[in-house]
């Protein structure tokens, strides 16, 4: 009875942290807690997998030579888990990697901001008048003339702000 | 016999060396990735001609369930041809210096070889991760702010989605006790519950960052526009198709059941709707291909979704036509990177070009006798023979998709052919060796067009052989490796079940 209660809870340990890290990487808007939010999800899935091969009458799985025949944890989570630790260092450190490169070049660690300056950069570098304007409507219509354009762009950004 | 093993070794190894050789010798960096390529593709296509029947190959000796094995039938050994081949058409040779560009691409072609032929859940994960890390840094490798931006974006997706499948890993887990396919498809009864069907789901979604999947694919258009176009031809046409492989594995052998296939079907329309509608809206070539790329990968889930060989055909079709002409596409966007209304002139300036362009645009659409209305054509013939009422509603919104598609595709064909300005005409000109590698594209798609019928026959069986679950299963329990340690309980059990 206790046991199966505590199987439950870790279970709902587990689920829960991998909600808490979709919701934080959903709304929270600095990228350094994104990618955090991202570690407890990791951590949150990693947990899942290791319960699903637990068993609290049984020993660890190591071969000891002895011919005492006790029942054994299921070992392949746990390998499974070791190896998805590692590639989950590896992601992480990629990201970080990348929330220092952003902020190198935004000078921000809003995700809001950068998605806005990403979609600027985006429009700008293929020449289209950025969308993200609240009067620019949506559709097609004749672009202006290029340097009509850029004033157009101008008047966009300053509205913007 | 074990060759295709070197399929993934090889290239995984090389791309861990490359940093050494050229350290000591540049020249033999730059030929030892295209050379490791045409390794990779013979040892594939040595197993193509040889195949009579699917084999499967346990690697380590150890028998399944507890050994990884590969599954090699005709559609893994496509897969794992095609990698190499398109690998070695977007190759960097152009690159003099670096070696790091050529180091991440040797790393995607390892594991994703190793995607295509793994038939082991936790191969599968390890392998979809690796490509993932090198499909970032290929994004990343502008070293613009956009494309770390960009990149950070859809590090972020991906790693949610891994989590997702990574929990759905371990529900399936839970339910089976095995993460071999052929043994969850054995006992694939015990997931026809909440638990195992969401566990479906939450792999659908998690893998479908890569496959461009509805509610997860926000970072297609940042990371196609600001990458250079070879790595978005890559990621559009080849990656996104893997991952699509690994999710029909899951569906065929495990999940035949109308919940799974009426989750992708959903998935596929909204798909489609929200695609080729981003498409339609979008005002510069690159972000237009890149939800028109949605648009279809929805279109090939749709296809996926039908049941049985029909749907498994025209998915195929579907794909591998997907798989030709959108590289195409994207490498034409080299030179004509920007706002569809400055693309005036562009046929003056390369006519070679706009024709090609008009070649596998109106391939897209799916105008006869071009290839891509066969595809199609498999697909509306699947619906209507599906006839349940959302099946006809997927046709509904497959045929509005093609009209919209055909709208925004002409519109730019009509800005190409319109005259232009003379100084704006000049940056629109295409370099001969851009315009070789989109013509090898386009002879690909008249040679499949001259030979319609053998492939038609060819590509029926590859479908009639990949839906086929019992020869799925049966196939990795019929290994020929003797078994390197003693029979087990679980193996005694296992000779039961079957």
């Amino acid at each position: 009875m206790t046991t199966d209660l505590i199987h439950w809870l870790l279970y709902g340990g587990a689920m829960g942290l991998i909600v808490i890290g979709i919701v934080g990487v959903v709304t929270l808007n600095n990228i350094f807690r994104i990618v955090l939010a991202l570690v407890i999800a990791e951590a949150g899935a990693n947990l899942l997998l290791v319960i699903a091969g637990y068993r609290f009458d049984a020993i660890a799985p190591i071969l000891t030579g002895s011919s005492v025949n006790q029942l054994m944890v299921d070992p392949v989570p746990q390998a499974m888990v070791l190896t998805s630790i590692v590639i989950g260092v590896g992601i992480q450190a990629l990201a970080l990697a990348l929330v220092l490169k952003v902020y190198q070049n935004y000078k921000t660690l809003d995700i809001r901001e950068i998605h806005q300056r990403l979609s600027t950069d985006i429009d700008s570098n293929s020449g289209v008048i950025s969308l993200l304007s609240s009067e620019q409507p949506a559709g097609e219509r004749p672009l202006p003339e290029p340097s009509a354009q850029n004033e157009t762009a101008q008047l966009n950004q300053g509205g913007d702000k | 016999m074990n060759n295709i093993a070197f399929n993934v070794a090889l290239p995984l190894l090389t791309a861990f060396l490359l940093p050494i050789i050229s350290n000591n010798s540049k020249s033999a960096a730059r030929f030892i990735g295209p050379f490791v390529l045409l390794a990779m593709l013979g040892f594939a296509l040595a197993y193509f001609n040889m195949l009579e029947h699917p084999i499967a190959i346990a690697l380590g000796g150890f028998r399944p369930p507890l050994g990884i094995t590969f599954h090699l039938d005709n559609l893994s050994l496509l897969m794992a041809c095609i990698i190499p081949l398109i690998m070695l058409l977007l190759w960097p040779y152009a690159n003099k210096e670096g070696y790091r560009e050529e180091s991440l691409l040797l790393l995607l072609a390892g594991s994703a070889s190793g995607l295509a032929l793994s038939s082991d859940l936790f191969n599968i994960y390890v392998f979809y991760e690796l490509l993932s890390v090198a499909s970032f840094g290929l994004a990343a490798a502008n070293r613009t702010g956009a494309a770390f931006a960009a990149t950070f974006r859809y590090l972020v997706m991906s790693g949610l989605g891994t989590v997702l499948a990574l929990t759905g890993i371990g529900l399936i887990y839970t339910q089976t006790g095995t993460l071999n396919l052929a043994h969850i498809g054995l006992l694939a009864s015990q997931l026809n519950n909440p638990v195992g069907l969401s566990a479906f789901a939450l792999i659908v979604v998690g893998i479908g960052v890569k496959a461009e999947i509805f509610p997860v694919n926000g970072w297609v258009p940042e990371v196609y526009s600001t990458a250079s176009p070879r790595i978005s031809a890559l990621l559009a046409g080849l990656i996104s198709k893997l991952a699509v492989l690994v999710i029909i594995r899951l569906l065929v052998v495990a999940y035949q059941v109308p919940e799974a296939l009426n989750l992708l079907l959903v998935l596929g329309m909204l798909g489609i709707f929200w695609g080729e509608l981003s498409a339609w809206r979008s005002r510069d070539l690159k972000r237009m291909l890149s939800f028109s790329s949605i648009g279809q990968l929805g279109m090939v889930l749709v296809a996926f979704s039908i049941p049985g060989e029909a749907g498994m055909f025209a998915g195929i079709a579907m794909m591998l036509h997907h798989l030709i002409v959108k590289p195409a596409l994207f490498m034409l966007t080299e030179y004509w990177n920007g706002a569809i209304d400055k693309l005036k002139g562009a046929a003056k300036s390369s006519p070679l070009a706009a024709i090609l362009f008009m070649i596998f645009a109106l391939s897209l659409i799916g105008v006869p006798p071009l290839p891509g209305f066969w595809a199609k054509l498999l697909l509306v013939n699947g619906l209507v023979e599906a006839s349940a009422s959302l099946y006809i509603t997927a046709l509904v919104v497959l045929l509005t998709a093609t009209v919209i598609e055909a709208h925004y595709l002409m519109r730019t064909a009509i800005h190409i052919y319109s005259k232009g300005k003379k100084k704006q005409r000049k940056k629109l000109h295409q370099t001969p060796f851009n315009l070789t590698i989109v013509s090898v594209f386009a002879v690909v798609l008249i040679v499949a067009l001259v030979t319609l019928a053998p492939l038609g026959n060819k590509l029926n069986k590859i479908a009639a052989e990949s839906s086929d679950r019992a020869l799925y299963i049966n196939t990795t329990f019929s290994t020929k490796q003797a078994p390197m340690r003693k029979q087990t309980s679980l193996d005694q059990q296992m000779s039961k079940v079957q």
